[in-house]
Order: structure tokens, then C-alpha cells, then sequence
């Protein structure tokens, strides 16, 4: 399999090309052009109740597509995700990885897909109760609004809420305020994502949340 | 008529050079800047994509009734075309064969280039999204406008587009709404809904992003009107 991200930072779009034999899992309405012979099958993603967790939690759709190619040929498929922004590819190697709502785009078969509570602290930040997890082995995408920014983190470190896309499980989240109570609200911070543990981040340069709130403001 | 693209591809804007007695013909509200001498007026077309008919033809394609005519009534005049969202352009050189558009990617056509809503806006009705077709034909040059950036495919079988993804393709083509899954049910669930399958020889351009699930994603968080 060979999967090229082209056009980016701002227009990313996955180009896959599936030897015979070959699958890829993607979310649900990622497809944008494809050659015709691959067959689609769709999936409640890991089952009935974690589809049903991951699509009113998780903020990722209730099902997943599985694109296969059954030709002897190499077929090609184009994903892509609604927001405009970066991808970005991660290698998993039996280590766990942390999915915001909605940062899911594909993945190789050895990939698992799984929600986990993330806590209130979580929801507090405007990141959602569950998260996504991602195990297994395997390449996966996903995607943010804006550039993607990779971070080592060990020991605390702060992000502002909704730019946080993904995490590795060694990281704790809580919600604090970002300085005293009149100075969190005066600058404009309010409440902030703080995090502690060690491992890789992944930040997003925009928000939807702060396009909808610059937007809202204009709606009349 | 020389037209150039710059600030490709995230803000990409046209400069369209005129010469004297050359005429463009754009998409109502395109137009950024021009050169003074340069006479603005709005025309239904003529043509068969023409008159009251197809502008309020074009009007339930999702385009304005008017189209902006721009002439020049000497030479070296320029004229900046963009459209509203953020994205690329892509100069088509007409030599005959007809270009089906997706009525918002339309930007601009020189004079000789006829427009029309074809049939195939109707089969569209049935994929569940708006979206119309404008059929060029003649001769000249098209501006057509993306969400994204745009890659062309070569279609040489066949060949599955997303009905959202879809700029403009050749007429070659045999285009048909099909169910991206097997099963009715699959179709819906598997949120790929409706796609176009494309038969024959020919080129489509496709574009990066979906501006109607961006729409969806940033529209379902604000407020009712």
C-alpha cells in the first residue's frame, strides 16, 4: 500500500493506491473519488454498543467504510476530511493512541478502533467525554483544522481548549484555569487543557470552535 | 485574452488581460478589481443558455440570474476574477468538445463559450444534493473554481467521484448517480450516499474538499437564523 498526502498544509488529501489484495478503514463519508472496481463494505465500527458510544460520544460517525481491492491490479482511492487543514500519518506499534472527536480519517486493517471515557475534565476543556482509541498495529490518519504541530511533552504542559487533536495514553488531562479568575476571563483564555504525563502531542493551529464563535457573532 | 493565476493554490485569483473588443463573461459578484476603461454590464446570455428561460434556469441551478459582462474597448486592460471561498482555479481551454461544470465552480467563460443548465441537473435531484450542471460548449476558455485543491483524473473505464468532489468533467464521459455500496441500506449508512460513475474516456477534476460538509460541520454549531 502506498498512501501519499498531497496538497499540503492547507488542502490535505490522502492518495491511496491498494495492491491486490489490500484494505483500508475509513470514516464514514471520507471517500472523494476512487477507481470503481474496489468494493466498499460498510461496518458498525467494533460492534453495536462501541459504534453507538463512538458515534454520540466520540463525535465520529456510527459507521465505518472498508475499501478492498479484489482485482489483480492496483486500484487507486483519494480520501479526505471535511475541514480544511493538515494530515498527518502515525505508525503504531502495539502502543495506544488517543483520537479527539472528529480527528479520525483512515487506517490500515491491524488498526483497532475503540471509545474510552475521557472524563469530565475532558469535557470541561470542550474536548468531549470519550475519545477514540486507536491499538494495534498499523498506519493511521487523521486530520486537523489548521497546520499540525507535533509535541514531546514530560511533566505539565497547557493547551488551550479544542486545539488539542491527539495524545499518547501516558498523558493526564484536567481543566484549570488559566491564571486567577478575573485574569482568565479578562484575557480571553478562560478555562485551559492542563496536561501532565510524558509522551507525544499533537496540536492544531485553528479551531472550528473559534471559527464558530468569530462566525455566531456575525449571524443575524 | 491572457489569463494568469496567482496565490495558487489557497487564495488563487485570476488576472485576466483584455484586449480591445474582447469580452468576459462572469459569475455576478466575481469580479475583484479592474481597469477603468473597462464597461461593466449584465446580460440573461444569449444563446440556448440564454434569455428569461435560462437565467431563471441557471437561478434554480444555484447561480445568479445574471451573468457580468466585461468588455474592453482597448488594449492592455486587466481584470481580477475570484471566487467567494478559499481555493484553486483551473484554466480549461475549450477546442470543441463540452465541459459539464458543477454550478458553483463556474468563475468565468470568454464571449464565445455558450453556458446552459443541462438535463443532467434533474438525474442529480435524486442524490440527495443540490447540485446542478451547467453544460459549456464552443469554443474559448472556462474559469472554474474549487474548494480545496484540484487534481484531475483521466478516466480511461471506469471511475467513482464523490457528487461533492466533483468540479467539471468532458462530456466523453457517460455520468450515472450510483450507490457507492451494494445495498440500499449500506448506501445510506456508509455516508458516501450517492456518487457519480463515470464511463468512457475523458477528463474529471476533482476537488480536495467537500464545501458542503464543511458547510455542515461549521454551520451545525451556529445559531438558527
Amino acid at each position: 500500500m502506498e498512501c501519499k498526502i498531497k496538497y499540503k498544509p492547507a488542502f490535505s488529501a490522502i492518495f491511496v493506491t491498494l495492491e491486490p489484495g489490500e484494505q483500508i478503514v475509513a470514516e464514514a463519508g471520507a471517500m472523494a473519488s476512487m477507481d470503481s472496481q474496489i468494493r466498499i463494505k460498510t461496518e458498525l465500527s467494533g460492534g453495536f454498543f462501541p459504534a453507538l458510544a463512538k458515534k454520540f460520544f466520540g463525535g465520529e460517525s456510527l459507521f465505518i467504510n472498508t475499501f478492498s481491492n479484489e482485482t489483480k491490479q492496483y486500484l487507486n482511492l483519494v480520501l479526505t476530511q471535511p475541514v480544511v487543514g493538515d494530515i498527518t500519518e502515525i505508525e503504531l506499534h502495539g502502543k495506544d493512541m488517543y483520537f479527539q472527536p472528529g480527528a479520525y480519517i483512515a487506517s490500515t486493517p491491524g488498526v483497532k478502533l475503540g471509545v474510552r471515557w475521557a472524563g469530565f475534565a475532558s469535557w470541561f476543556a470542550g474536548e468531549g467525554l470519550f475519545k477514540l482509541r486507536l491499538s494495534g498495529r498499523g498506519k493511521a490518519y487523521f486530520g486537523a483544522y489548521g497546520g499540525i504541530t507535533k509535541k514531546a511533552i514530560d511533566g505539565e504542559f497547557i493547551v488551550d481548549n479544542g486545539h488539542l487533536v491527539a495524545y499518547e495514553p501516558g498523558i493526564q488531562m484536567s481543566i484549570k484555569l488559566s491564571s486567577g479568575l478575573l485574569g482568565s476571563f479578562t484575557s480571553g483564555e478562560g478555562f485551559v487543557n492542563h496536561l501532565s504525563g510524558r509522551g507525544n502531542i499533537y496540536l492544531q493551529s485553528r479551531s472550528i470552535g473559534g471559527l464558530v464563535g468569530f462566525l455566531r457573532s456575525k449571524v443575524r | 485574452m491572457n489569463i494568469e493565476l496567482l496565490h495558487q493554490p489557497e487564495s488563487a485569483i485570476a488576472r485576466v488581460g483584455l484586449d480591445s473588443g474582447e469580452e468576459l463573461i462572469a459569475q455576478a459578484g466575481a469580479m475583484i478589481a479592474m481597469s477603468g476603461s473597462i464597461s461593466a454590464s449584465t446580460t440573461l446570455r444569449r444563446g440556448k443558455g440564454g434569455g428569461i428561460m435560462g437565467g431563471l434556469k441557471r437561478m434554480v441551478a444555484g447561480e445568479s440570474l445574471f451573468l457580468s459582462v466585461f468588455r474592453s474597448p482597448q488594449d492592455g486592460n486587466t481584470i481580477w476574477l475570484a471566487p467567494r471561498l478559499i481555493g484553486d482555479l483551473l484554466v480549461y481551454e475549450m477546442t470543441g468538445q463540452d465541459l459539464i461544470v458543477q454550478a458553483t465552480s463556474y468563475l468565468a467563460c470568454s464571449s464565445l463559450v455558450d453556458l446552459d443548465v443541462g438535463f443532467q441537473g434533474f438525474k442529480s435531484l435524486f442524490s440527495g444534493e443540490s447540485i446542478f450542471w451547467l453544460t459549456l460548449s464552443g469554443q474559448g476558455v472556462a474559469l472554474l473554481a474549487s474548494f480545496g485543491a484540484i487534481y484531475e483524473v483521466e478516466v480511461d473505464g471506469e471511475y467513482i467521484v464523490d457528487t461533492g468532489h466533483i468540479v467539471a468533467f468532458e462530456r466523453s464521459l457517460d455520468f450515472s448517480i450510483a450507490k457507492a455500496s451494494a445495498g440500499l441500506m449500506s448506501t445510506f449508512l456508509s455516508g458516501e450516499g450517492f456518487v457519480c460513475r463515470f464511463k468512457g474516456k475523458g477528463k474529471v477534476y476533482c476537488q480536495t474538499h467537500n464545501p458542503g460538509s464543511f458547510g455542515t460541520t461549521v454551520g451545525s454549531q451556529l445559531p438558527p437564523r
